[in-house]
């Protein structure tokens, strides 16, 4: 009779073990997934000018703007300027860093809760070193201070964009919301 | 009485700041203070977030003054009132007056007469900055080496003016600017040589075979192609075709040559052809 309860017991406890380890591996694997998941972006070139977008500077673009946003998530939510290097420079990235320093300045944190980006190309230099895009961004911003969340909104709001060439990425060098911009 | 009196009026200014309302201006500009207006009483606290600005700081209800180095910053801003509620609201801060110009002009260096060739890209910020994005016109100009400056305006949309241009016939120094109202930036170009025009060689026996050199290598327009500019002499005898590669020195190239037998001596620069020489079989 001891040893079959014991037995029971026993099964009890690495059924347990064995729960605890799919938990723990699914929670680790979402975290990671959200640690590396990119907002969506789409770009459309139709009406761009002077130059036309090669697909492989598509392509380029989508990705590095899509990194961009999310150093600059992760910048924001742990105060972190180096995170900026990545993908910002000029006044984008100057904005940034005063802004995290405000953040630490303050005690109040904003978080981007990323969801997709459309872009519109509308400028690209004749010569390849610049291009300035519209964004009409999904995103969630929730505002803290401390513990506390003070403000926390859903919406659509637009970005004017400009982005010039680095080394081997495009890097954001201007980044403005705005009301309207004309195409 | 009195203490119920009290604490009913501290409810009521309690309730009035947890549902104040915020009103903004309906138009601001970066760098310039303005006021925004709650229609609560009471203490609460104040936030103003914008693109790289956190303001936080203890009010009193009523109006809150928001100073000019608050909100240098073109774009949306969230002003934040908190007592027991946090009420939110968005405005826009608007570029403040055109006052400075960042130029791109590519490229630094230009072959002469290439129609197109040089392009220069404008975009118009404020003092702080900010992209200013109503339309403005930007006149952009041209100062050859020699002849008159050559002038041209556009009107920026959403901050970006550009312009195209073909570079000047003669060679030289070249300088592109752009200007809105009182500023102006400049840059050089310096214009180069184009390919090489009417390229012809000669032929002068010398001690070791024959010596082919160049007439004075220009382009189209009169300009020295630059010294340094590789020259190909090919030459075609009983034994064979033979290349070689000469560099301009003071405007002109020159080879010795072996020829055994009558032989044929082209000449090519770039993309460029010369003449051809027949020679009759000189050693």
């Amino acid at each position: 009779m001891k040893r079959l309860a014991m037995t029971i017991l026993r099964r009890l406890a690495l059924l347990l073990a064995a729960g605890l380890i799919i938990v723990c591996f699914s929670f680790l694997q979402s975290q990671i997934h959200a640690a590396s998941a990119l907002p969506r972006v789409e770009l459309n070139a139709d009406n761009v000018g002077p130059r036309a977008i090669e697909e492989l500077t598509s392509k380029t673009i989508t990705r590095d703007y899509a990194n961009a946003w999310k150093t600059m998530a992760d910048a924001l939510d742990n105060n972190r300027v180096d995170l900026l290097d990545g993908y910002f420079t000029g006044f984008a990235k100057e904005k940034l860093t005063q802004l995290i320093a405000q953040q630490k300045q303050s005690g109040v944190r904003i978080h981007y809760d990323d969801g997709a980006h459309k872009l519109d190309a509308l400028f690209y230099s004749p010569s390849g070193d610049a291009m300035q895009l519209r964004d009409r961004a999904q995103l969630g911003i929730e505002v803290r201070d401390g513990g506390k969340v003070i403000h926390n909104e859903q919406g659509n709001v637009q970005y004017l964009v400009l982005m010039t060439p680095g080394a081997d990425r495009w890097l954001v060098r201007d980044l403005v919301t705005t009301p309207e911009v004309k195409p | 009485m009195r203490t119920r009196l009290t604490a009913l009026l501290v409810c009521f200014l309690f309730v009035a700041l947890a549902q104040a309302e915020l009103r903004p201006p309906a138009q601001a500009t970066a760098g310039t203070p303005f006021s925004i207006v709650s229609s609560g009483a009471g203490e609460g606290t104040f936030y103003l977030i914008g693109p790289a600005q956190i303001s936080k700081r203890k009010v009193n209800g009523g109006e809150i003054s928001v100073q000019g180095d608050e909100v240098e910053q073109a774009g949306t801003y969230t002003a934040i009132l908190c007592a027991d509620q946090c009420t939110a609201v968005h405005f826009y801060v608007r570029p403040a007056q055109a006052s400075r110009l960042s130029l791109l002009v590519h490229p630094s260096r230009v072959p002469v007469a290439a129609p197109n060739a040089i392009s220069a890209v404008a975009f118009v910020f404020d003092r702080f900055h900010n992209l200013v994005l109503s339309p403005q016109k930007v006149d952009f100009k041209v100062v050859p080496p020699e002849g008159a400056a050559i002038s041209q305006s556009k009107t920026s949309a959403n901050g970006t003016a550009w312009i195209r241009l073909t570079s000047a016939r003669k060679g030289g120094p070249a300088k592109v600017g752009a200007s809105i109202g009182d500023v102006a930036e400049m840059r050089v170009v310096q214009q180069v040589a184009s390919d090489a025009c009417n390229l012809r060689i000669k032929a002068i026996p010398g001690p070791k075979g024959i010596s082919v050199e160049t007439d004075p290598v220009r382009d189209c327009s009169g300009n020295f192609v630059p010294d340094g500019t590789v020259v190909s002499f090919t030459k075609t005898d009983s034994s064979g075709k033979t290349t070689v590669d000469a560099p301009i020195k003071r405007g002109v190239a020159r080879v010795e040559m072996a020829v055994s037998g009558p032989a044929r001596i082209s000449v090519a620069s770039g993309v460029v052809n010369g003449n051809e020489l027949s020679l009759g079989g000189a050693r």
